[in-house]
């Protein structure tokens, strides 16, 4: 369904946007040496109690009646996505506490997306209208990258 | 993952806050909620954001939520006017994208093919 992974992000970034989230925190680490790819979306906002993720975890896509809103289904999806690569899935979350999810995937796996589009996946998420904070931190074997959207509203 | 084309990220993401900031004569919204994302809501506001640089319109901000509840029809996009109407644009790729910016935002003319339901006013 996303054929990209910056894609699987936007979507849980969205999900902190509707949580209330004021600073959604994204690190990706991308280790060839590790063989290893790491997603990680942080959010500050409302979280979910133990039940509301045990059910947006488990509404898959194929279970769902067509017309009905498809709560929890980018979580599911991104599930299946890094299951499907050889990795791990774990979301943390708790009322008021905030939500973290954490998807890694084998980075040689050959059903593993590409990260794709990562700029205009923040540049989405920089034009919500609720002006929730946005950072990345983007790490591989030699290189590191780091963005931080408060830098940039106080230069504006 | 390509570092150079993360670089640039910062500037454009700079101009990207300036064009929410409220103010302009045409407010655009995009739905970017799972459906949308996964029928191209990202690479329709992408189109949009390059198009109304490249056509250098400074009346134009550009903002982005969660599901307008019409999922069947996504790609979604609101474009508002101040104090006018609200179009809301349907089944959007690429091409209608330019198409939208080009006629709707420099012109001011509506384009009713791809536009759907009634005309509302704006608040």
């Amino acid at each position: 369904m996303f054929e990209e992974l910056s894609q699987h992000i936007l979507d849980i970034a969205m999900n902190s946007l509707s949580a209330n989230a004021k600073q959604v925190q994204i690190s990706i680490l991308e280790s060839r040496k590790h063989d290893w790819l790491v997603l990680r979306v942080r959010d500050d906002g409302r979280g979910m109690d133990a039940a509301t993720l045990k059910r947006v975890l488990t509404n898959h896509w194929s279970s769902k009646p067509q017309r009905r809103k498809p709560v929890g289904l980018g979580l599911a999806l991104l599930q299946q996505t890094s299951e499907m690569c050889g990795g791990h899935f774990h979301v943390q979350s708790a009322p008021g506490r905030g939500t973290s999810v954490t998807a890694s995937m084998r980075l040689s796996h050959i059903d593993r997306p590409p990260l794709g589009d990562l700029n205009t996946t923040i540049l989405a998420l920089c034009a919500t209208d609720k002006k929730m904070d946005v950072q990345l931190n983007y790490r591989s074997d030699g290189q590191k990258f780091s963005f931080d959207s408060r830098e940039l509203a106080t230069k504006g | 993952m390509n570092l150079e084309q993360l670089k640039q990220l910062k500037e454009k993401a700079q101009k990207q806050i300036a064009l929410r900031e409220g103010g302009k004569k045409y407010r655009v919204v995009v739905s970017m909620g799972t459906s949308g994302i996964a029928s191209g809501a990202r690479e329709v506001m992408k189109t949009m954001l390059d198009e109304i640089e490249k056509r250098g319109l400074d009346d134009v901000e550009v903002h982005v939520t969660g599901e307008h509840g019409l999922e069947d029809i996504e790609p979604v996009v609101l474009v508002e006017e101040a104090g006018g109407e609200k179009t809301t644009y349907a089944q959007l790729d690429t091409e209608k994208a330019k198409k939208i910016v080009a006629e709707h935002l420099q012109k001011g003319r509506k384009v009713d093919n791809l536009a759907v339901g009634k005309q509302k006013k704006t608040e």
